[in-house]
This record gives C-alpha cells, structure tokens and sequence, in this order.
C-alpha cells in the first residue's frame, strides 16, 4: 500500500506542531523580556534579576482586591551596603501600575515588609529593590486573582 | 467617610538587639479614582500616600502608597531595638489630612 491519507495528515500535524511552537515561545521566557522591557522604561536602568530579592505572594488568591503581599531581602544594610527602596508594580492594573515604595535606611532599617494589594487580573507582580550602589535588582511572582480588585 | 483610625500592634519592651514586628492598619478607603458613581461621574482618586515610622525621632521606615494598595492600608514591618524611646506612626492623606499614634518603647 502506497502513501495512506493517515500519513499525510500525520505528517501535516507534526509539521504544523512544530510551526506552532516556532511562535510560541514558552511563557516564562517570553514574560522575563517583556518584564525586563518594564522596569528599564519605569526606572530607566537596566535591572538584574536576583534571588536575593525576596517577593512572596499566594499563586492563586480567590479576590484581586486585598491580595497578600510579603518582600524580604538579605542585606547588611550598613552605610556602604544596603537597600535604598524597594518598588512594586503591577504591570497589569488600569492606570495604576505602581503599587508602593518601601523605603529603607541605613544601619536601622529591618528588610522586610508585609501588605496588601489589589490586583486587577492574573499577572506577574515584579519588585525592583535600588541598592546603594545604584544597581537594580528585581524578581517577580505569578498571581492568579479570581476577582478584579481594582473596579 | 469618617475619619480614618490608625492602630499599631507594637510591644511595649524589648531587648536591646531584638528584632521586634510592628503591625499596623489605618481605616480608610482608599478610593482608587478609577469608580464610578450611580450618575456615571468618577469618584475622585483619595488614598493614604505616604506612611513613616520614626524612632527616636529619626525616620526609620517609609512607605509611597499608590492607589494599588488595599483599602484599609495594612503595614507590617520589623524595627530592631537599639535605645529606648518614642515611636511615632504617620499617615499622610490626599488632601493634606496627617493621622498619628505614638508609643514608648523600652529597651533593657
């Protein structure tokens, strides 16, 4: 039996598999740019991604409008070495993209902060933290709210 | 909206060196600006903007609040204990409006 209509619909689909993924690049590479595209137009720098930097929200949370929110991170905080602020942005919400800045002194300040925020749809919440050296480092988390908490 | 009341959970004592957790919720709506009303119109951004802890009368913690921040604004954060003395609690408001607590913090 020669070439059967299965082949050649077997052939078309892996073909156009692979077309498809060519694309559709996975998410997370995709939203580390696009994120990395943000805060370099918010802050002007370009920023460094660290695990340092400490952002730990629920990955799903049933209403956008009081979401938990807990930042930390490792510093000496000493007068050559330590955080100036940390900015959160919620790079979904309408208008409101900047949540708040946490800011930090010097030798008194403990690096660890606790809120709530309202979220208007699942998205990456990204933390950008300025040293004192003027370099940005930032992380983000995946939030997945249920209801949009900013209407 | 009636007027806004802070609270704070601190302790009263702590050893010096402690790192202590502070605690802390102020009443208010934190209207975002981007409601309506029943006749169409917007309601007007009002939110906390700003909080500050001072210890001993220096700045040693700060917040910028946008309007991405839950209503009834809850802070928590961590102070470590190096004198006794005054710690004071500041919210700023749209508009002007200032709201404070104070507390004395003993360190043996």
């Amino acid at each position: 039996m020669g070439l059967t209509r299965r082949d050649v619909l077997m052939a078309g689909s892996v073909g156009s598999a692979a077309l498809a993924s060519a694309f559709f690049s996975p998410r997370s590479a995709r939203s580390q740019d696009e994120t990395m595209e943000l805060v370099e137009r918010l802050t002007g720098q370009t920023a460094t991604v660290s695990d340092r930097l400490h952002l730990v929200m629920p990955a799903v949370f049933p209403t956008g409008y009081t979401v938990p929110m807990d930042l930390d991170m490792d510093s000496p905080m000493t007068e050559d070495d330590h955080v100036r602020r940390i900015r959160v942005f919620a790079p979904q919400n309408p208008k409101i993209i900047e949540v708040a800045s946490f800011n930090f002194v010097p030798q008194r300040s403990i690096v660890r902060v606790s809120t709530r925020i309202r979220l208007a749809k699942p998205q990456y919440v990204v933390a950008v933290a300025e040293m004192s050296d003027g370099m940005l480092l930032m992380t983000k988390t995946w939030v997945d709210v249920a209801t949009n908490g900013c209407a | 909206m009636s007027t806004p009341i802070p609270r704070v959970v601190v302790p009263s004592a702590a050893a010096k060196g402690e790192v202590f957790q502070v605690k802390t919720i102020i009443s208010h709506q934190m209207e975002t600006g981007l409601r309506h009303d029943d006749q169409g119109q917007v309601i007007p951004r009002k939110i906390i903007n700003r909080f500050v802890c001072r210890y001993g009368g220096v700045e040693v913690f700060s917040v910028d609040l946008h309007e991405a921040i839950s209503a009834n604004p809850f802070i928590e954060f961590s102070l470590r204990a190096t004198e006794s003395g005054r710690l004071e609690f500041i919210w700023e408001e749209d508009g002007g409006g200032v709201y404070q607590l104070e507390h004395q913090l003993a360190v043996a």
